[in-house]
């Protein structure tokens, strides 16, 4: 069979499936997996880029997608007013100082002779440092949290407009790109180059904290009451459905105009969606082409020649580290724009990091067309596998007698085979077909 | 007086919490350890595999419980912890034979088994919340506590209570024996002996004879142990939470690389380190410094270091000095 | 990318993650399909012709062989396949013609453990002993597949080479580059190997340490072994040795007693330096 044939044809495959939801199930819920979709396929180029290129192990992927999702609440979100003027200023002070600790011990140890003098003006550096910075900056938080808790109590975004102002939302795609790529560099900076060996395990670490962040600062986000009501760069359903011209166009495609909006909202998603995924797609594809993929490729195949031949192995590694969060930090803020709101408790490692890895395995490492059929279709076994895996209770029990405890607890079991059917599907294909659907070229 | 008290509300908050929970990740971070000596791959499962053994001691240990059998004073737990062993022994061979095997027959590289060891890791974890549900479970029953606060009040007349949990002395007392059997059967036997030799030289162990299947099946066995005595202590201890145990992957293999991988000793070391620091930076030290200090000096707020939701990233820290200064571990993991 | 697509680890190093030691290299290789048997002695490789996979053909018709209590040499120059012929005669090359035969017995379809069994000792280049673990211990482990008592043979070994007895408790890896040449020697002399098989057991070591390590290898040929070793230092080693190969190229180019390879004006010229 033809390369382009069966690409195609795996591709159609995926079409068939989503457009299959939408006539078996809802248009609704076929929007919705075309959209995580979309924004599933731009994750997995991202982790491609690290992984297949550069064969860097991120296991920190939920990380940068939650950072993501925070840059669109602080860009889209109106600033609270009163919040800044009772700590903006103290909590910004706060964290210049603490800044300021970090850099002033890094001089000290890179210009200080190596003794223990050194050490000891390291750790007084580091623990005054920390006190100062908790002494400046407790009581600020405490007057931002105190600022109407139940619905700010935290500093906001920088959108003057508000709700009115929903393209800001697309602003801050970019900026939680630029975001991710910033934890990014520090994460690779230390470890990159402390030790090249050890980037899984930080970048897990990395992850996690992360998360702990946003679900510890309510200052900074409102942590575990979540920041909802995001504005949105599409129109809302409300307004569409007051809306005579929308009303009459619903009308005249035979639809009621609550499920026409709802569609109306999705489809406009779906195209700014895709516009970022081409976007990225086409960038990818050039970077793969180009010398700069070559030469990664090169450098992942046989490192030590590459140094051996003048190449800067980590350099061009914390690059590559960098372009993949940040990608990562794209989808992640339009994921939380989709949403409408950032609730940190639901990021999960194996939901945000390791799905996405299943993703980039099964579409093929190393192939830009592989990662983005992988998200598609792995994103769409995880939504349809809890109705088919209910489907075949349903099956499996109908023999029994209603209400028998086995029955009730394999039908509730139902929703926990996704987990089990993801892991089956990578282990087989890590088997029968070890270099994904679409292999590298 | 005053700093008799201080030390007994350090012991009852720090010392005690953090030397059981120390424990239990040492016996983590050393079934981490083996795998990476012995199969050479970062095992990412390990949570999930510790969940599953914990998983079959508790379906044991309510069964027991329906039958009426109970250990008296001590956790029904403990009787049903064999079966959880063998219950975990079972998982782990049956997924070496169907899935580790093929690959290295295969000579895969590593990672390409840390790839697989993702996909064990779904479906362990899919198991676990199939069979048993993604909910909290309590098992611990019998005695609560060796010592409580008011008996110790009583006995000694000081202010300040301590207390020791019965899940506490029986996860030290457990991980002693545990820990003290792995070692003697990995330096006096003849099977323990071979596996050393088998992680430091694969080739040569071939051309001396030692039969690797065999190896990695005791490999596994002995993981499978430590894994669901791990899990269980960590459950009685706490409460079993299938996505708890997931989370415990972080520390335990913090524990693992600061220790040094590869070295049982070190995952011990390392285990301890970062208990004892996650515990003392994530505790309120108010308490303690109103006893020590004079009260001029005592402090105004809890004089807690970090929210105790950062404890991740205790592990992470700690994790980051020690490779800074000393990059394979406290004990250089000889097989790194 | 590689062929096979198991092996392709996409250059990742993560040693937090993948141990970097990585699995073993040696895979059996046993059987020629094409049996050759031109003429007898204790241990030989005869008339191999081979490579590694489906590489080009490294030996061309070669034969090695030893004898009951002798000392035979393999020298040559660089990349001439001496440690080549010595993997071949051990099963862990793909060997496309020829035989190998101990004691008479054709054991060409066996695994490499498998002639261990049969009383084959072999000392690898590098990595030949257990660094993390004490001499003793790499001794046992060398005893692993005997299941009766070890105990003499452990005293026997521990008489050749004195030093090891002090150091029995030592990590192996924390001695010298001759004493750990010792305790490989050793380690393989602990099954009462009928031959043992030497791959360049003087590489890197100063040359009165060289010194020793023949004179060591000439107290165990003396036991009754017979030895069969490759060697870089060729004049040294012809010195000692009753048979002479001089490999060039994979294939046999002069053949004879060491006395006599030393005479050769042809082997002097070439290979000796004068």
């Amino acid at each position: 069979m033809n390369e382009t044939v069966k690409n195609t044809a795996l591709f159609a495959l995926v079409a068939v499936l989503i457009i299959g939801t939408g006539f078996l199930q809802s248009w609704n819920s076929a929007l919705f997996i075309l959209n995580f979709g979309l924004i599933s396929a731009i994750m997995a180029l991202g982790v491609n880029l690290q992984w297949g290129f550069a064969g860097l192990f991120n296991v920190g992927i939920m990380g940068f997608v939650a950072l993501g999702g925070l840059a669109t609440v602080l860009v889209s979100m109106p600033p609270t007013t009163d919040a800044w003027a009772a700590g903006g200023g103290g909590v910004i002070v706060a964290l210049l100082m603490g800044a300021a600790t970090i850099v002033v011990t890094a001089l000290v140890i890179k210009r200080m002779p190596a003794g223990w003098l050194r050490t000891v003006i390291v750790l007084a550096l580091l623990i005054g440092g920390f006190f100062v910075y908790r002494w400046l900056f407790d009581p600020a938080v405490a007057r931002i949290e105190a600022v109407n808790p139940a619905s700010t109590g935290y500093l906001g975004g920088i959108n003057p407009g508000g709700a009115a102002w929903g393209w800001m939302t697309l602003v801050a795609w970019p900026v939680g790109g630029l975001l991710a790529a910033g934890v990014a560099w520090i994460i690779g900076k230390t470890a990159l180059g402390l030790r090249s060996d050890y980037l899984a395990i930080a970048t897990l670490g990395i992850a996690e904290i992360i998360i702990a962040v946003m679900k510890n600062e309510d200052w900074l986000s409102r942590g575990v009451k979540n920041v909802i009501g995001l504005p949105r760069p599409a129109p809302y359903e409300i307004e569409l459905q007051s809306d005579p011209a929308f009303l009459e166009r619903a009308a005249s495609l035979g639809m009621d105009p609550v499920t026409a909006s709802t569609i109306w909202v999705k489809l406009v998603y779906a195209g700014l969606f895709a516009v970022v995924l081409v976007i990225l797609f086409v960038l990818a594809q050039r970077a793969l082409h180009s010398p700069w993929g070559r030469m990664m490729r090169a450098i992942r195949d046989n490192e030590n020649a590459s140094e051996a031949m003048g190449k800067d192995v980590t350099a061009r590694h914390l690059q590559v580290f960098i372009l993949g969060s940040a990608i990562c930090g794209i989808a992640g803020a339009m994921m939380t724009t989709l949403d409408g709101q950032l609730t940190p408790g639901t990021y999960q490692p194996l939901r945000f990091t390791f799905l996405i890895w299943v993703m980039v395995i099964v579409g093929g490492s190393g192939n830009n067309l592989g990662a983005v059929l992988g998200g598609f279709l792995i994103w769409f076994l995880w939504v349809q596998v809890e109705p088919m895996g209910l489907l075949l209770m349903q099956a499996i029990t109908s023999g029994m007698t209603d209400g028998s405890p086995l029955k009730v607890h394999l039908i509730e079991s139902a929703a926990h085979m996704r987990l089990l059917t993801m892991g089956l599907v990578l282990l087989l294909v890590l088997r029968f077909s070890p270099r994904g659907l679409i292999p590298e070229r | 007086m005053d700093l008799l008290n201080a030390f007994v509300a350090l012991s009852n908050f720090v010392l005690i919490p953090a030397i059981a929970y120390g424990s239990q990740l040492a016996l983590g971070a050393l079934g981490v350890t083996l795998i990476y000596g012995i199969l050479r791959f970062s095992n990412f499962a390990h949570g999930d595999t510790m969940a599953f053994g914990t998983m079959v001691t508790i379906l044991f240990t309510w069964l027991f419980q329906s039958w009426g059998i109970s250990l008296g004073p001590l956790p029904t737990a403990l009787l049903a912890l064999p079966f959880g062993i063998l219950g975990c022994m079972a998982l782990l061979l049956f997924t070496d034979r169907v899935v580790y095997k093929f690959y290295r027959e295969q000579k895969a590289k590593p990672v390409i088994l840390v790839i697989v060891s993702l996909g064990v890791m779904f479906i362990m974890n899919g198991l676990v919340r199939f069979i048993i549900g993604p909910d909290d479970q309590r098992f611990a029953d019998g005695e609560r506590f060796i010592v409580s606060v008011r008996t110790f009040k009583e006995m000694t007349g000081l202010e300040e209570g301590l207390a020791i949990k019965t899940t506490q002395g029986i996860t030290v007392i457990t991980a002693v024996i545990v820990v003290a059997a792995l070692f003697w059967f990995l330096n006096r036997t003849r099977t323990g002996k071979s596996m050393r030799a088998y992680s430091d030289n694969e080739d040569l162990a071939l051309l001396s004879g030692i039969n690797p299947e065999r190896v990695v099946m005791i490999t596994w066995m002995i993981v499978a142990a430590l894994a669901t005595v791990a899990g269980v202590l960590y459950g009685l201890d706490k409460s079993f939470k299938p996505f708890t145990y997931f989370q415990l992957l972080l520390p335990i293999f913090a524990s693992a690389i600061v220790g040094g991988l590869g070295s049982p000793l070190g995952a011990i070391a390392g285990g301890f380190t970062i208990a004892f620091s996650e515990v003392m930076v994530t505790y309120a030290w108010k308490k303690v410094a109103g006893y020590a200090l004079p009260e001029s000096l005592a402090p105004d707020g809890l004089a807690q270091l970090l929210s105790t939701d950062y404890k991740f990233a205790v592990s992470f820290v700690i994790l980051l000095i020690v490779l800074l200064f000393r990059p394979t571990g406290l004990f250089a993991g000889k097989s790194v | 990318m590689s062929g096979n697509p198991y092996t392709d680890g996409r250059g990742n190093k993560d040693a937090s993650i993948a141990n970097p030691k990585g699995g073993g290299t040696m895979s059996a290789h046993p059987g020629t399909g094409a049996a050759m048997n031109t003429r007898n002695a204790f241990l030989i490789g005869d008339s191999m012709t081979g490579g590694y996979g489906n590489g080009p053909d490294i030996l061309h018709d070669c034969t090695v062989a030893v004898d009951a209590g002798e000392i035979a040499v393999i020298v040559g120059p660089n990349g001439a396949g001496k440690s080549t012929a010595m993997k071949a005669v051990f099963g862990m090359l793909d060997v496309r013609q020829g035989s190998v035969r101990l004691d008479g017995e054709d054991i060409t379809d066996l695994s490499p453990q498998d002639r261990v069994a049969k009383g084959m000792g072999f000392v690898p280049q590098t990595s030949n002993i257990f660094t993390s673990m004490t001499v003793e211990e790499n001794l046992e482990m060398g005893a692993f597949i005997r299941r009766d008592d070890f105990r003499d043979t452990m005293a026997q070994v521990y008489d050749l080479f004195p030093i090891l007895k002090e150091k029995r408790r030592q990590a192996a890896g924390e001695l010298s580059g001759g004493q750990r040449q010792q305790v490989a020697v050793g380690r393989a002399l602990m099954t009462r190997p009928k031959v043992l098989m030497l791959d360049e057991p003087t590489a890197g070591v100063s040359p009165i340490v060289m010194d020793e390590l023949f004179d060591r290898i000439i107290e165990v040929a003396r036991t009754g072994i017979p030895i069969l070793m490759v060697e870089q230092n060729a004049r040294q080693a012809l010195e000692i040795a009753d048979k002479g190969y001089v490999l060039v190229q994979g294939g046999n180019a002069f053949t004879g007693t060491g006395k006599e390879l030393l005479a050769d004006p042809e082997v002097r010229k070439s290979f000796l330096g004068g």
